[in-house]
């Protein structure tokens, strides 16, 4: 393994402009392209207290890396990749990395619009939030009323939220709404282990622990009036937010994947900088097979999120006596995935495998791969706060301003350990306060309540600032959180 | 085999051989130690499960459900890491923490041997995967086996 023997310090950082900051490649004779860091100069010490630097630098080092590893700025350190990372790797000298994806695979977030004003069903929001914990199963490996067989889970790994909707948990058109409308090609099922298979047969419609999420909001603010209406926004309206990913049958996979990668990584030609960047080469078997067994544990997360808005839906329905389908699908998007993108390097449009690792795609009104609905807005990029501030609707903006292929960020960022937010704060008086502000919250235990508190992670406005002014996305509108069901 | 001085559940730190939590910023950071390889591979376990379903092993009864275990890796830390990832995933197949560890046979890069585990009927949180991430087996100057563990969690 390559060591970085210092760590970077606020002085290796050069100011490309206020918003853009950057390790240069001969910084280290290992690194092959710049590290790239999108922030404030306020928010530079957040990366400089923990290790985010030092693995941005080691993905510099990676085969094939084109441009820059970059960073954005909700980062913080991970594993592998530092959490915020974006890297894009040449399809014939480049690499895929399961750990420049996580285990969480597709970990992702959706928006549903209701066409009901907050106030109109402001009383309902504690029932409405206590019927959301009644009907999504949460908590590590809890699984859910659904169990498939074998056949059936193939064939949610190979069309991903289709299988939801054609099996009557959603309609046509939330579809048109997904990423990738919910289904990545490509997806081979055989190229998922039986351990796999074995931890996703009851986990559709779960929605794990840690940080994710259901969160119900009201549009607090409208900043950008245009776009807003192209997305069907108007202030005061309720809406839901939904986080999670593909469950065990993604962490399996990516867990199966980096063994086999680093048991063959010394015939790839490469030293690895990182055991937990262990890849392979894209070109090669190994690499085209993890793709396919991505592609598949990212449809499986797809259809996750489909069957947890159908969830939502019946709960909406069950609580207000309004009918579920009048919810419709903002969009979804992805923040844990690797996709094979075109882009234009240096004039010359290319082919590349763009990971993102708690980063989100935020494709502009020119690029192609966005819902026909959204042409003239760019794609929705959804940002969620902590539980207690802002959450945010962003568009993605063009490729003029956005230099990070297309990417952002994935929410707000954590700033404090787990350990050190349990030390901070007492959960039951954070409930409380929280319900003080307007915010019911059922959490599935008071440490993951405190581990989740507020104070634990950057402010989303600053992040989402950030962005806003580098040109990555604009700001369409900020979300008020009225209701949280944590994992 | 039982590694000595242990934490308790607050996870406060070892004094030279078990398990102890670090900072990190939103994973769990497990620095282990012991003084043969046994005894680290059964620290990190303990370490582990503490994070699963903090103090359940201290008061567990005694398992009934037992799984043989065989890894080959290339190196040790390879070794250590493969062997929490295969425990890892058979707590999430089968809704136990494997609290017990008989080793048969152990080298640098191979271990065989049998978990034992009970059921619990919830988790404190959601171990995602034991990543490789700055985990290396090392003997300090002691003569204590060390290595750090990173959680996703």
């Amino acid at each position: 393994m390559c060591d970085i023997m210092k760590k970077p310090e606020r002085n290796d950082l050069e100011r490309v402009d206020d918003y853009r900051w950057q390790i240069p490649s001969d910084w280290h004779e290992k690194m092959r392209v710049p590290a790239r860091i999108y922030s404030s100069e306020r928010m530079l010490d957040e990366f400089l207290n923990d290790r985010t630097l030092s693995q941005l630098i080691q993905v510099a080092m990676l085969p094939g890396i084109v441009d820059a590893a970059m960073v954005m700025p909700d980062g913080h350190e991970g594993y592998g990749f530092p959490i915020g990372g974006v890297a894009a790797f040449d399809l014939e000298e480049g690499i895929i990395s399961p750990g420049g994806i996580g285990y969480d695979i597709n970990c992702g977030v959706r928006v549903v619009l209701s066409n009901t004003h907050a106030d109109e069903v402001n009383t309902l929001i504690p029932k409405f939030t206590h019927e959301l914990t009644r009907n999504i199963p949460r908590g590590m490996g809890r699984g859910g009323k659904l169990v498939l067989s074998r056949e059936e889970l193939k064939q949610v790994l190979l069309h991903g939220a289709g299988w939801a909707v054609k099996n009557g948990y959603g309609l046509p058109e939330d579809l048109a709404t997904t990423e990738s409308n919910g289904r990545l090609p490509g997806a081979d099922p055989d190229r998922i282990s039986d351990k796999a298979f074995q931890r996703g047969y009851d986990q559709l419609g779960t929605l794990g622990a840690g940080n994710h999420f259901v969160e119900i909001d009201r549009v607090d603010e409208i900043v950008d009036p245009k776009i807003a209406e192209v997305y069907g926004l108007f202030p005061g309206q309720l809406v839901v937010m939904i986080h999670t990913g593909s469950r065990g049958l993604g962490h399996q996979t990516a867990t199966d994947y980096l063994r086999r990668f680093l048991a063959g990584s010394s015939g790839y030609g490469f030293e690895l900088p990182d055991r937990e960047l262990a890849c392979a080469p894209l070109a090669s078997e190994d690499g085209k097979e993890y793709l396919s067994a991505m592609a598949g544990a990212a449809n499986f997360a797809w259809c996750n999120r489909q069957m947890i808005m159908w969830a939502v839906r019946n709960s909406w329905e069950a609580v207000t006596g309004r009918p579920g389908d009048d919810l419709q699908l903002l969009y979804d998007v992805a923040h844990n995935i690797a996709k094979v993108e075109r882009h234009n390097i240096n004039g010359r449009m290319q082919e590349l495998v763009v990971h993102r690792k708690g980063a989100t795609r935020a494709f502009g009104r020119s690029q192609s791969g966005i819902p026909e609905k959204y042409e003239s807005a760019g794609q929705p990029v959804l940002i969620p706060g902590s539980m207690g501030t802002w959450s945010w609707i962003l568009a993605g903006a063009d490729p003029d301003t956005n230099d990070a292929f297309g990417s952002c960020c994935h929410g707000a960022g954590r700033r404090l350990s787990r350990t050190a937010a349990k030390k901070q704060v007492d959960a039951p008086s954070l409930k409380k306060e929280l319900e003080t502000e307007g915010i019911t919250v059922e959490a599935g235990s008071w440490a993951g309540l405190a581990e989740e508190a507020p104070l634990a992670y950057k402010d989303v406005t600053e992040v989402v600032d950030t962005v806003h002014e580098a040109g990555l996305a604009r700001k369409v509108a900020r979300l008020r959180p009225v209701g949280v069901i944590k994992g | 085999m039982n590694a000595n001085k242990t934490p308790d559940a607050s996870g406060r730190q070892a004094q030279r051989t078990g398990f102890s939590f670090l900072e990190h910023t939103t994973d769990i950071r497990m620095r282990a130690a012991g003084e043969t390889l046994e005894e680290l591979f059964l620290a990190c376990l303990k370490g582990m499960n503490e994070s699963l379903r903090a103090g359940f092993c201290d008061s567990a009864q005694k398992g009934d459900v037992s799984r043989n275990i065989h890894i080959h890796s290339d190196d040790t830390t390879v070794l250590l890491i493969d062997f929490l990832s295969e425990v890892l995933t058979l707590t999430h197949i089968e809704g136990c923490l494997f609290c017990e560890l008989d080793i048969q046979t152990m080298s640098e890069n191979e271990l065989k041997g049998m978990v034992t585990g009970t059921p619990v009927d919830y988790f404190d949180r959601d171990v995602k995967a034991v990543t490789y991430h700055e985990a290396e087996v090392r003997l300090d100057e002691r003569g204590v086996y060390e290595t750090l563990v990173i959680m996703d969690v």
